[in-house]
């Protein structure tokens, strides 16, 4: 018996760090986690050919450039476009943003979630504004950010004014526009993970004799991680979404979204395409990571007893 | 005199508990009222081991959460004797959720410790050394739904006697594992109590384990849920299931019981 656990022990160790359940079919398991080659090389490889083929006949590569020019511009990612930066280092800025907003979005949301699904006069008196501000879409927040935080930036928040780093881009209105996106997905998946602890378990704790504050700490924040992980990942997937709009709105001044329309204005569709792709690869990066996070972190769920 | 002096004259052992005419309706928005209990009166001594058998849904689990403070009672008083305090070293070990799905086994053990701000190599010491009297060495690192279901209940009882209880409330424990582990899981319990000279109250709806275990059987009857006979068991540990004064008292037991079901 001993042995058999240990076993299934490593194999449920070995199964976290390859991201997929323990299926004991080692061929399943490497589809999993690199994932066939067949979505990875062979499919992009036939509609880069096409849209190479394609592009060269048309022959207008400012509505459709041919592959070799975008890629052009992706292996050179430190060229600077018009005086607006790089392809780079406005991708850092927008990077930075949203980092920014969501973390404020994560701390705000998992507190006040918890809070709300554990005592009810909380929930009760929030719950009717929350319900009206979470289907606005965080976009709309954008004039209003700007007349309250004007054109202040994260170093003038501190009083440092202007100081000649990538900082000095980070302003608040937008970085108040990325929390209000991130806030509610992390708000409402905690609260339904909080409201979803299973009584049992707070009994469980009471017995063993933990304080009321105590609970919040070992058993309403871990039963609900899951579901706080489910939110991060939406809300990190909706930040990156709403800096790009932003970002092509007039008014802005840096940023990988802003590059894009600038580029658009300019008919280098070249460039447009590459930040396309740019903005779509990070996209799925934080995802990816978001979800390696969350199978190492509760990798319980799903097998409550 | 002094009430100790009365107990030592009448050689018996100090009382753990005392419950006097306990009763608990349950109120609900739309249905009826329930009377879960009514007059119930209990005495349990220290060191004692008391089994409850009653039918499912006869408010056995609802007099442990009273006297475990996780409810409060209607009518009557619930006394602790002297020492025992709610969520202090009253101890629960349930059937279902008995541990944390999201600590390991060592981790789980050492919950109690951890709410009483115990070191944290401390708690880790005094959790190996639990897992080991309970047969769970070398499991320490695993997530409980790696565990079997008699594993489970082990750690769940080396998890409830890490706080170092002096009453031990035990709900069906052992109503979710097969036969033969639960056999193990009764052997092991009569041990660890014979050792640790805790008073324990058992509830079961197993008449077979009620007997194997307990120094007293406490019938239990059917809504509103009372104490409706009293059985004392005599017999020599461990029990031999197949003693004649072992299944005399099974009969007299269960057609007490069914008596309660008519």
């Amino acid at each position: 018996m001993p042995r058999d656990a240990q076993k299934n022990r490593n194999l449920w160790r070995m199964s976290r760090w390859l991201g997929c359940p323990p299926t004991g079919n080692s061929s399943e398991i490497w589809i999993f986690r690199i994932g066939s080659p067949l979505g990875w090389i062979v499919v992009p490889v036939i509609l880069l050919i096409i849209w190479q083929i394609a592009a060269q006949w048309l022959n207008q590569p400012w509505i459709f450039p041919p592959v070799s020019r975008v890629i052009g511009q992706l292996v050179h990612p430190f060229r600077e476009h018009y005086a607006s930066g790089s392809l780079l280092s406005n991708t850092l800025i927008s990077l930075l943003r949203v980092l920014l907003g969501f973390l404020l979005a994560a701390v705000a949301g998992i507190s006040l979630g918890i809070a709300m699904g554990s005592i009810r006069i909380i929930r009760s008196s929030l719950e009717p504004i929350i319900e009206v501000l979470r289907p606005l879409c965080p976009i709309a927040w954008l004039p209003f950010a700007i007349a309250v935080f004007k054109r202040g930036t994260l170093p003038q928040l501190f009083g440092f004014g202007y100081t000649r780093t990538v900082f000095d881009q980070v302003q608040l209105g937008m970085v108040f526009v990325i929390f209000v996106g991130g806030f509610f997905p992390v708000l409402t998946n905690t609260l339904d993970g909080v409201r979803g602890v299973r009584r049992n378990y707070l009994l469980l704790a009471q017995a063993l004799g933990a304080k009321r504050r105590q609970i919040f700490r070992h058993v309403y924040l871990p039963a609900s991680m899951p579901m706080i992980l489910t939110g991060l990942r939406q809300g990190l997937g909706l930040c990156w979404f709403v800096i790009i709009a932003a970002e092509m709105l007039p008014g802005a001044e840096s940023g990988i979204g802003y590059l894009l329309m600038y580029a658009s204005d300019n008919a280098a569709m070249d460039i447009v395409i590459a930040a396309m792709l740019i903005i779509g690869s990070i996209g799925a990066f934080l995802s990816l990571v978001m979800r390696k996070i969350m199978s190492g972190l509760v990798r319980w769920h799903g097998k409550e007893i | 005199m002094t009430h100790g002096k009365i107990n030592n004259l009448l050689k018996e052992k100090p009382i753990a508990l005392e419950l006097r005419k306990v009763g608990k309706v349950f109120r609900s928005d739309t249905g009826p009222k329930l009377r879960a209990l009514e007059n119930v009166n209990l005495r349990v001594l220290q060191g004692e081991f008391v089994t409850l058998v009653g039918a499912t849904g006869c408010g056995k689990t609802t007099l442990l959460n009273l006297i475990a403070g996780l409810d409060t009672a209607d009518e009557g008083n619930l006394c602790l004797g002297q020492g025992l305090r709610f969520g202090d070293n009253i101890a629960h070990v349930f059937q279902h959720y008995t541990l944390f799905p999201w600590r390991t086994v060592v981790s789980n053990v050492s919950f109690g410790l951890q709410m009483r701000s115990v070191p944290r190599s401390e708690r880790q010491a005094r959790a190996a050394k639990l897992l080991a009297s309970v047969g769970l060495e070398g499991f320490e690192d695993a997530y409980p739904h790696e565990l079997s279901g008699g594993m489970r209940q082990r750690a769940a009882i080396a998890q409830a006697l890490a706080i170092e209880p002096k009453l031990l409330l035990m709900d069906e424990p052992f109503g979710a594992v097969d036969d033969s582990t639960r056999n193990e899981l009764q052997e092991m319990l009569t041990n660890l109590w014979q050792e640790n000279q805790a008073t324990i109250l058992f509830v079961t709806h197993n008449i077979d384990e009620a007997i194997v275990l307990g120094d007293r059987v406490l019938v239990f009857s059917e809504r509103p849920g009372r104490i409706a006979r009293e059985f004392k068991i005599d017999l020599p540990r461990p029990r031999d299931r197949m003693a004649k004064e072992f299944t005399d008292l099974f009969i007299r037991i269960r057609t007490a019981l069914s008596g309660q079901l008519d």
